[in-house]
């Protein structure tokens, strides 16, 4: 076999393996479709409260039953479930059991909040985390490094909740320089009311940014310190290569590996929102609405943010799969063999 | 994590929160204990903090309760409505004149309303209305007029008769139904999904504007002929956790939290410049339910030896700070119309020994006591988000245990729990535990029916009894005060049901925690507090000509 004649098998395998890779996604998604539609069902109660009112025991039992047949609720499982497949398959979502608002359009309006809350805060969180992380790794064992790991640790322990309370009697009570609450203050309009937003988000993903940190930063530290004396390490010092440029290229870049996976799976879970802080903050997005779902047993809306959540973490693993190999010359080098 | 663990976090978390909140404004030092200032009458803007979405406002997707109805109800006019005393006053209803035989009311209405969106209102939308609610009847305003027989209009008067005597007629339903606009719902079939376009009454109020699950804004209705608004803009903002909604109130961005303070805040927050507090009672009511249809709980000496043996004020000192009211043994809460004041809970832990040695209930071994060869040992179940709740049961279990009971508290999510005690909201469907901690909103306390509801054995009319006791006495009595044609005799009826239930105890009433609502009262101090609900509402916000 000549040398030549190998790229069309290679392609063949290449092209199994990417199908194989598909198909474990397709599976996965099948798999996550069952579970979003039954574990909603599987919680205790049901949503008769939300559709009936706090005062539902006021009803008789026909007008009760007419509720819960107005949603199909009467029907069996297996017919409810092919209902939900044949609305998905038309990207209907249903519609909320809380006053009948369409799911699409509840996750549209929460979604860009979301993306911006927890998009910000977890791009900070990695810049951050990675910055002080070779710093504490360049200094480990030393009064600076050691100052650090400490104060990042207190932090990455302090629950999100109470560093909120803290911030918003801070910042807002104390200091008067930050709103509280929500994202936007009513009349204000272009760039004021950017710059509204912008206030807004300050608090909430100053908080993220503090008590997520930790993985980033502990992750660079291992990687960094564990690289310092390394021979190419030592080899590109030898050779006169400034500092800089050997942490740079020699402890920071095999350092982001494990970042980079770190990081694909921290924004695999962006669309989860940050439940804690937006519930703090009185921020509207999907974590808030996924909670209010739940506690409603707002089945429509559930499989909603569940399936919005589910096709996200997917979307960013074949993500982290296509972009891993632009880091990690090995991987280059295993798929070109 | 789960969603059990994660609850339990988030009550410890809340209780940390708290004691930070405390603690901050202890030393926060921003003027405690400055000269009252103004109190004005009028606003031009409020902002009111709630804690969660309250649906689209009208009278088929508001979210039930308070806030939720008194919110709708700025924007949704009744016939009638309570004044802060709960007294019935005319509103869209010039009087009202009952029959006899408390079957037949008349109400001229006035002539100088109009809709938000200018049609004028007539006497056809209060017969649309009837006709709407009984034909649409997933909504709580349906089931009283399940009797009505005939609706009449005559010069502007409304006369509606009913097949039976219904002497609170016009206050669990004139007062409480809100009027629909013809022209507006006359072209929506299916209600529970009204849109928010649909929220057009008379009231004081338009909804401007709604964004679910972040705020609402409301503007005064400047055409109201009742009365005139006494706020031009109302904002209200979803701010799901309570101690950002007082950090707010403290800076000025919320100028009422429509929540209940916790009795652990409410010195602290009242101490700091601008706040105040609206103080009344609270018609919610912490009760502890037997399952009366399962042994040994189906014998009457248990119960109440159970009873005696649980020191009310004790729980009312310890988890409400003493901010609230000791339950009485007839439920009603002694604030409530028709109550019969003179019933008191009996704190007695030696007649509670005694009481179940008569029963032959024997100490064995560990303590608990032995009855009917089985020990006198129980779960209760309990909302694990409910923090007082919870430390009540606990509380209630160390009282039991000193008389030989025991009890094992068992905190559960509250649909867990409702299970149990209450499948699907339909007594018929049985019930499954021992005992637990249960409470009753205010609603239940608008009309004594809701008594009779409380333990007639008839699923239909004991709509209400999560407990199933079964008791010939009790049942003529709550056959008695629903047959009753006068409203008189129906207190009567009441009065003598709420002795009954004193001394049948299929349920111990533990206490009412008073109402507690924080106000900037510097930017408006107008709220009138409703005895039973709050501070948000029409009496507040309107100041009524005449």
């Amino acid at each position: 076999m000549t040398v030549a004649s190998r790229p069309a098998p290679a392609r063949i395998g290449l092209a199994r393996a990417a199908l194989g890779r598909a198909g474990g996604y397709v599976a996965v998604f099948a798999v996550a479709l069952t579970i979003t539609f039954l574990l909603p069902r599987a919680l205790p109660g049901g949503p008769l409260r939300t559709l009936g009112g706090g005062e539902v025991g006021d009803l008789d039992p026909a007008a009760r039953a007419k509720v819960v047949a107005a949603y199909g609720l009467d029907q069996p499982l297996h017919v409810q479930f092919g209902r939900y497949l044949r609305d998905l398959i038309r990207l209907d979502l249903g519609e909320s059991f809380n006053g009948g608002r369409p799911v699409v359009e509840a996750i549209r309006e929460a979604l860009p909040w979301t993306l911006l809350l927890v998009g910000t805060s977890v791009l900070l969180t990695a810049a951050v985390g990675v910055l002080l992380g070779v710093i504490a790794g360049l200094r480990r064992g030393r009064g600076k490094g050691n100052l650090l790991l400490a104060g990042v640790l207190l932090f990455d322990a302090a629950p999100a909740f109470w560093v909120g309370m803290l911030c918003i009697l801070f910042f807002g009570v104390h200091l008067g320089v930050l709103p509280t609450f929500g994202v936007t203050t009513a009349g204000h309009t272009g760039l004021a009311a950017v710059g509204d937003v912008a206030s807004h988000l300050v608090l909430p993903v100053g908080v993220l940014v503090a008590t997520g940190i930790g993985q980033f930063f502990l992750v660079t530290r291992f990687s960094v310190a564990s690289a310092l004396h390394a021979p190419h390490v030592e080899h590109a010092h030898a050779r006169g290569i400034p500092h800089r440029r050997v942490v740079a290229r020699h402890l920071l870049r095999p350092a982001l590996l494990p970042v980079h996976t770190q990081l694909m799976m921290e924004l695999g879970w962006l669309v989860g929102g940050a439940l804690v802080v937006e519930t703090v903050f009185a921020y509207p997005g999907l974590g808030r609405l996924t909670f209010d779902a739940i506690q409603g047993r707002d089945y429509p809306t559930m499989q909603g943010t569940f399936l919005t959540l589910t096709v996200t973490v997917l979307v960013m693993n074949a993500l982290a799969d296509l972009t891993y190999p632009l880091l990690d010359p090995r991987i280059r080098a295993r798929g070109r063999s | 994590m789960s969603h059990r663990t994660r609850r339990r976090r988030m009550y410890t978390l809340r209780l940390l929160a708290a004691g930070l909140l405390l603690a901050v404004a202890g030393c926060a030092g921003d003027g405690a204990g400055s000269p009252a200032a103004k109190e004005p009458q009028t606003a031009s803007a409020l902002t009111i903090a709630v804690g969660g979405d309250q649906g689209t406002l009208t009278p088929y997707t508001y979210r039930t309760g308070y806030p939720g109805y008194h919110l709708m109800s700025l924007v949704f006019d009744t016939l009638l409505v309570l004044d802060p005393s709960n007294q019935v006053t005319p509103l869209l209803a010039t009087g009202l004149t009952t029959s006899a035989d408390s079957r037949v009311f008349t109400l001229p209405l006035r002539t100088d309303v109009s809709w938000h969106d200018g049609e004028a209102f007539t006497a056809d939308d209060v017969v649309f209305s009837i006709d709407y609610y009984r034909k649409h009847d997933s909504v709580r305003f349906a089931s009283a007029l399940a009797a009505v027989e005939d609706v009449q209009v005559r010069d502007a008067t409304v006369v509606i008769t009913l097949d039976k005597p219904d002497p609170e007629f016009p206050v669990r339903q004139l007062a409480d139904m809100p009027i629909l606009a013809r022209h507006v719902w006359s072209g929506i079939t299916d209600p529970q999904k009204a849109p928010v376009s649909a929220a057009v009454g008379t009231g004081p109020y338009r909804l401007a504007g709604y964004e679910p699950e972040r705020r609402y804004e409301l503007t005064a209705n400047t055409a109201y002929p009742i009365g005139k608004p006494r706020v031009d803009k109302l904002s209200v903002s979803v701010i799901p956790q309570q101690q950002t909604a007082l950090a707010a109130l403290r800076t000025g961005e919320v100028h009422l939290v429509a929540d209940e303070v916790p009795p652990n805040l409410t010195d602290q927050l009242s101490a700091q410049q601008g706040v105040k507090m609206a103080t009344g009672s609270n018609f919610s009511s912490t009760l502890l339910v037997f399952n009366d249809g399962k042994a040994p709980f189906d014998r009457v000496e248990l119960r109440q030896a159970i009873s005696a043996a649980i020191d009310t004020r004790d729980l009312v000192d310890t988890i409400l700070l003493g901010q609230g009211t000791v339950g009485s043994p007839g439920f009603w809460h002694p604030e409530a119309p028709g109550a019969d004041t003179s019933l008191k809970h009996s704190y007695d832990p030696a007649a509670a020994a005694a009481k179940l040695d008569a029963l032959g209930a024997a100490p064995g071994a560990d303590g608990v006591r032995v009855l009917d060869g089985k020990p006198l040992s129980f779960e209760l179940l309990v909302y694990a988000d409910s923090p007082d709740r919870v430390r009540a049961a606990e509380l209630i279990t160390e009282m039991l245990g000193k008389v030989g009971v025991k009890t094992t508290v068992r905190a559960m999510d509250a649909d867990s729990v409702d299970v149990k005690v209450w499948p699907d909201f339909d007594v018929a469907k049985g019930r499954d535990f021992d005992l637990a901690m249960w409470g009753w909103s205010a609603t239940t306390m608008t009309a004594y029916t809701k008594l009779a509801g409380l333990v007639a054995t008839d699923p239909k009319a004991g709509s209400l009894n999560v407990t199933g006791v079964v008791d010939a006495e009790l049942d003529t009595v709550a056959k008695e005060l629903l047959a009753t044609t006068a409203l008189a005799e129906r207190q009567a009826a009441a009065g003598r049901l709420q002795q009954l239930l004193a001394q049948k105890t299929p349920f111990v009433t533990l206490y009412y925690p008073a109402g507690a609502y924080a106000y900037r009262g510097d930017v408006f101090a107008g709220w009138a507090y409703q005895q039973g609900w709050g501070p948000l509402n029409k009496n507040s916000l309107v100041a009524r000509h005449g």
